[in-house]
């Protein structure tokens, strides 16, 4: 298996102006380095509260915002810095679907004009070949072939994901970032799209980065999780090793508050103080001014670092030594 | 019955006049709470959980819209008969109203102190809560506000903002979304509500958050001995902090049971459909069930049972007679025809 896409260091600061002449003061981290690999055929999840900066780490792969600095890997080859040219081959390759899926849609188009529109841009394809092809794609995500001249705004929130869908598959694409594509949805048209979703996954072997605040559906689609605070990742693992046994003190919280809807479910409730703040110490952890774990003295003053606490679990924690450290200093 | 109901609506029907026909948003939802309860009202997008909770402080606005059957009593009074200016103090007096959306419902112009002041006054001087001492002659408008202001940091201790004597002389963008919705709950609870009704009132915060302010509300029931009407389309929410839930679809509620029973044993197609749409902690890969097609047309309803034609076992009366409430259990009722009345 290969990687398809491979993150070092990424990080996007947007300038803060200010002063009398408006001059940069300082700077918002929204990401700050941030490294991941995406496996090939794999479904990634990017999960953080709003504020954590997953949907710019998300936007950034797409080249619609610019990174700071850090590298971007796709296919083994550095997109940090391709050219004009060079991204719109690039766009063919790596699509987007949206949140919200009535904004992300042009209202003054058809939804064969809309679903058409990369066809024509990307492929050169019109007419009746188009045609053909949008008419293919609408059946593939569950449109009716009678919707193609409709609005849309005549559909229904499910009905206009689908649409985004159809318009991100048009291209056939590789990789997917989906920005928490069911997040506007009801419960009921959100696992039709989710079923969707990994139907269309298996059918054309895409891979999938999938960005989201809602840790149910990311355990129903992931294979793996990146928990991102403040910009930083706190903690990469399996899905389901994130689930059985978090090891950051923020992880652990979160799934904690998870409503699972068993109220016969007994556990630990962890309540974190305060909410996400970018107000935390210079230097330290940025979670320790909410932590409820143990506090070391580190915590204040040394920024931890992501390493392997096990094997292929990443997590940046005082209290979870890195495996090299702790596995030489057992046997003594 | 023994206690009597604070709150009962009984086959209430309200419509909508639009431009393209009659909107039949609610077609006879019947709902009790007793003193004490905390009431799930669960349901999708459009089923009409919000317009139930709405017409208890006669909030929609007439026209277009239109009561056209039923009944809303609260401790016995019609409420569907009362004059707007008697509607003025009930509300004050007796209920209370959170929202959805911190943002939108605090004026970004004033302060904290202004807003929370200014609710806590109208909430005394409409609900005739006016303290005993003051009686028989008017206090100064600075010694009321003056007692108000006690009143609201109070409030805010109460809702669990830290530092609430300094953080009242703030504006509302100096909170974060977690601290404005316990702002907003101080305010619903200015003039010491009988019946608080929360419209989604964590849909629009982090999880972390949302845990926060769920644990602030069950609290605030134990030590203030409020009824609460929650409002919610995510049954995790119901699940962990209500003790009844009503589940509606297209302007009824079909099944209405204890928390526990709801989710051990739903009966209503429907209920079962939602609780199986969501991802849960054992379903693997393909294994979400989502509920096929679409929530019908409320202007043009499907007839008989508005569920029928999304329903795995729809029988032919399901297309022809709306069903009634049938007991399926202890205090456990759906309305499907599923479940026969002399079963």
């Amino acid at each position: 298996m290969s990687r398809l896409l491979e993150i070092n260091h990424l990080k996007k600061y947007f300038p803060i102006r200010g002063g009398l002449l408006n001059r940069k003061v300082t700077d918002f981290r929204a990401v700050d380095d941030v490294s991941f690999t995406l496996q090939e055929g794999k479904t990634l999840g990017l999960v953080g509260e709003s504020g954590s900066g997953k949907t710019t780490v998300g936007k950034c792969i797409l080249r619609l915002l610019e990174p700071t600095s850090g590298q971007i890997l796709y296919d083994g080859q550095d997109i940090t810095h391709i050219k004009a040219h060079e991204l719109r081959r690039l766009r063919g390759e790596i699509q987007m679907i949206y949140q919200a899926p009535a904004a992300s849609l042009n209202g003054r188009m058809t939804v064969g004009q809309i679903i058409g529109e990369p066809l024509w841009i990307h492929e050169k394809l019109r007419g009746d070949a188009a045609r053909d092809r949008v008419l293919e794609l609408m059946t593939v995500v569950g449109l009716k072939e009678e919707h193609y001249y409709r609005y849309p705004h005549e559909f229904s929130g499910g009905q206009q994901q689908r649409i985004g869908i159809a318009r991100a598959l048009a291209v056939q694409p590789r990789l997917i970032v989906l920005d928490e594509p069911t997040s506007a949805l009801d419960v009921s048209v959100q696992a039709q799209i989710l079923n969707l979703l990994q139907d269309l996954q298996d059918q054309f072997d895409l891979t999938y980065l999938f960005i989201s605040h809602d840790l149910g559906v990311v355990r129903y689609m992931c294979d793996e999780v990146a928990l991102l605070y403040l910009g930083k990742i706190v903690e990469v693992a399996k899905t389901e090793v994130i689930f059985e046994e978090p090891k950051h003190p923020y992880t652990q919280a979160l799934i904690s508050a998870i409503p699972e809807p068993d109220p016969d479910l007994q556990r630990e409730e962890i309540i974190i103080r305060g909410d996400l703040s970018h107000a935390f110490p210079q230097g330290g952890c940025p979670f320790a001014p909410r932590c409820h774990a143990e506090k070391l003295a580190s915590c204040d003053s040394v920024l931890p670092p992501l390493l392997e606490a096990e094997q292929q679990h990443l997590v940046a924690c005082h209290l979870h030594p890195p495996l090299s450290a702790s596995s030489a200093s057992e046997p003594a | 019955m023994l206690m009597a109901d604070l709150l009962n609506i009984e086959d209430l029907h309200l419509e909508f006049h639009t431009y393209d026909g009659v909107a039949k948003v609610l077609a006879g939802v019947d709902l009790r709470m007793q003193r004490g309860d905390v009431l799930g009202l669960v349901g999708e997008t459009g089923c009409g959980k919000s317009m139930t909770a709405l017409s208890v402080p006669r909030l929609i606005p007439m026209p277009p819209g239109k009561i056209t059957q039923g009944r809303v009593t609260f401790a016995g009074e019609d409420i569907l008969s009362k004059s707007e200016s008697e509607m003025e103090t009930f509300r004050a007096s007796h209920l209370g109203m959170i929202f959805q959306d911190p943002v939108t419902n605090l004026n970004p112009l004033f302060t904290i102190r202004e807003q929370l002041v200014d609710s806590v006054l109208y909430q005394q001087a409409r609900g005739q809560k006016v303290p005993g001492r003051w009686k028989g002659f008017m206090p100064s408008v600075r010694q009321l506000r003056a007692e108000a202001h006690e009143r609201a940091v109070e409030l805010m201790r109460l809702t669990g903002i830290p530092d609430g004597d300094k953080r009242i002389f703030e504006y509302p963008h100096q909170f974060s979304g977690g601290m404005r919705q316990r702002v907003l709950i101080a305010m619903a609870l200015a003039g010491d509500p009988d019946l608080l009704i929360a419209d989604e009132p964590t849909t629009a915060l982090d999880v972390t958050i949302q845990a926060q302010i769920l644990r602030l509300i069950r609290s605030l029931v134990k030590q203030l001995g409020l009824t609460v009407l929650l409002i919610t389309h995510n049954l995790g929410v119901v699940a962990r902090s209500c003790e009844r839930v009503a589940v509606m679809y297209s302007g009824r509620v079909v099944e209405e049971s204890p928390v526990r029973e709801l989710f051990k044993n739903p009966k209503h197609p429907y209920t079962r459909g939602l609780i199986n749409a969501v991802p849960q902690k054992d379903v693997s890969r393909g294994g979400l069930i989502g509920i096929p097609g679409m929530i019908p047309n409320l202007i043009d309803p499907p007839a008989g049972c508005r569920f029928h034609p999304r329903c795995e076992q729809v029988m032919d009366v399901c297309r022809r007679q709306v069903p009634g409430a049938t007991p399926v259990g202890a205090e456990h009722k759906a309305s499907c025809f599923l479940y026969p009345e002399d079963a």
